[in-house]
């Protein structure tokens, strides 16, 4: 077992990695997690994800910018691919897994990648279709793979209208599946207008959103290993 | 009620770019304003406009003969640039929907390829001879009445293109000496394509640097790395020119007039009473939703959208971005019976006394 103090050292590493966009210092942070045998899920939400919510309000406060948070994200997956294997998976009651993509007409990643980062850190398994996905390809991916949930993102105004035709599709196929919709000109209005269940207007806000949905996974992750304690 | 002005669209226009009083604020845009109802009545299908000067030139055209849209702009993508400098494009030719022209295969794969130079032929490469001949065409159509307008993309938002925008992002802060030169040699190309443009007889060339928006960007970033190459281009070019940038622009629209442009445009996220105040009497075109208000908007929300961005100060009523094409012609209809009516409010005398 390691110290409080060691354990408080090295969280405060991870995440100062990550605000300060230093890969070669999250690696040495979670190679050390790794040695000394400290718990992975601690070191990645209480190290790198918090990191992660620090750069988040440095965005919002428009201190950080896109280069910085791309940076970041450089960083926390420097940490967590050294991390992630060493994750004692837990049963969360829920499957966990999401399609993700840019629409067809679209090249524009960068607010996908970010949210997809998120539902990486938190153990969802990601199904990512890339870019410049043509619209069926997200429906085929969705019942093939079971997904509770799917990702739509679109940077353009030109290519936004797209989205409602795999939202319809979509909900006609299963009805069940969440949706949420990303992107510069999404706004709550479309978002209601054509059935998403959520949506995500710039990065930031899906940065934020996949945070809150990450949180409220650390949050049944607690609660179910209280249950098996008590 | 109808238009009772004696001035013709492109007089307004052409006295507004020269700094000359105008009857008032033109109706116009430089960028894309397809209409599926011009592309029906032409019965041309979207994908085919890109490769075919003609058509491209017919369906600008048709958005001013339909609406009174004040001008007619070619291309309607925004691949032209980057397609002439090697890039491979796709145009979705497979699909009826209304999809833009993307890049499917980029020139510079990794850092070590940013030390790119120009084709020799440059200007004879990819549609900049296409879209040379669309401006010809749409000039002998409806080049007495409107302005003919262009567009080129800004050197950053062309780097995005032609290698990958992460990249271009993380060295943008890591290499910053690296990205000005590629932006450099961009520059020169971005000139010598808008040269062939204002050959081709252009009222007016629109760069579009909608990759340094402040939502990307930090301001400094855009004053040390971008703004250099925007004034390398702008000192080299004739005829009149607009700088947009979309997304948040209100921090960095002083350094968009520095560019040397000689009107800015900026989207629905400025908040142009407040630029109007930084930037003095510099000439600020705006700044509408084109697809929330024009496109899926009501008639009176139109109006009302519109009367606000003539109340805030533009010297033009014109679009945030490339109008989607299935906007309705009513309500293009409405915006310029908008502006037609518009009366600026009679300030009151404390306001006078200022």
């Amino acid at each position: 077992m390691i110290t409080d103090e060691k354990r408080q050292e090295l969280l405060d590493r991870l995440r100062n990695s990550v605000i300060q966009y230093d890969e070669d210092g999250a690696k040495e942070a979670s190679n050390e997690v790794v040695e000394l045998g400290m718990d992975a899920n601690d070191a990645i939400f209480n190290g790198l994800v918090s990191g992660m919510e620090e750069v988040g309000r440095l965005f919002e406060a428009q201190e950080y910018f896109v280069p910085e948070l791309l940076m970041s994200a450089d960083a926390l997956y420097a940490g967590l691919d050294i991390l992630k294997p060493h994750v004692k998976q837990l049963d969360l009651g829920v499957k966990g897994s999401v399609v993700i993509g840019t629409v067809e007409g679209d090249v524009h990643d960068i607010g996908k990648n970010i949210v997809k980062m998120m539902f990486d850190v938190a153990g969802f398994t990601v199904y990512d279709l890339g870019r410049d996905v043509p619209l069926d390809k997200f429906v085929e991916e969705q019942l093939k793979t079971d997904s509770d949930l799917v990702c739509l993102s679109a940077m353009m105004t030109t290519t936004m209208v797209g989205m409602k035709k795999v939202i319809d599709d979509l909900r006609a196929k299963n009805p069940n599946v969440k949706i949420m919709i990303g992107g510069a000109p999404v706004s709550s209005d479309i978002a209601g207008k054509w059935g998403a269940d959520g949506y995500a207007k710039d990065a930031n806000n899906a940065l934020k959103d996949a945070i809150n949905m990450v949180s409220s996974l650390k949050k049944m992750k607690e609660e179910a290993e209280a249950r098996k304690k008590g | 009620m109808a238009e009772t002005r004696t001035m013709t669209p492109k007089e307004r226009v052409l006295k507004l770019f020269a700094g000359e009083k105008v009857d008032r604020p033109p109706c116009f845009s430089g960028m894309g304003n397809a209409t599926t109802d011009g592309l029906q009545r032409l019965g041309y299908k979207f994908a085919a406009l890109h490769s075919n000067a003609k058509m491209m030139a017919d369906v600008a055209a048709a958005t001013y003969k339909l609406t009174g849209f004040e001008c007619g702009v070619v291309p309607f993508d925004l691949c032209v640039e980057a397609e002439a400098l090697g890039c491979e494009i796709n145009v979705y030719a497979h699909l009826d929907d209304i999809l833009y022209p993307t890049i499917k295969k980029k020139i510079i794969h990794n850092e070590e390829e940013m030390g790119i130079s120009i084709p020799r032929d440059f200007t004879r490469r990819g549609r900049i001879p296409l879209v040379k001949e669309a401006i010809g065409l749409l000039k002998a159509d409806i080049g007495n009445d409107v302005a003919v307008g262009t567009y080129v993309l800004g050197p950053f938002t062309l780097a995005g293109q032609i290698m990958e925008l992460n990249d271009l992002l993380k060295l943008s802060f890591k290499k910053p000496e690296k990205v000005g030169n590629l932006l450099d040699i961009l520059a020169d190309a971005i000139v010598l394509c808008a040269r062939e443009f204002e050959e081709a007889g252009a009222d007016y060339i629109t760069v579009r640097e909608m990759g340094a928006t402040s939502d990307v960007l930090s301001p400094r970033v855009f004053k040390n790395l971008i703004l250099p190459y925007l004034k390398k281009i702008f000192s080299q070019l004739r005829t009149n020119t607009v700088l947009h940038i979309c997304g948040k622009t209100n921090d960095i629209a002083p350094f968009m007039v520095e560019s040397g442009a000689s009107a800015i445009s900026v989207d629905q996220k400025n908040d142009v009473a407040e630029t109007r105040k930084k930037i003095d009497k510099a000439l600020l075109f705006g700044n509408y939703d084109p697809y929330n208000v024009l496109v899926a908007g009501s008639e009176a929300n139109v109006r009302q959208v519109i009367r606000k961005c003539l109340d805030d100060g533009v010297d033009a009523v014109w679009p945030g971005c490339d109008i989607w094409p299935t906007v309705p012609v009513e309500n293009i209809k409405a915006m310029m019976d908008e502006v037609y009516n518009y009366r600026r409010p009679v300030p009151n005398k404390e306001e006078i006394k200022k």
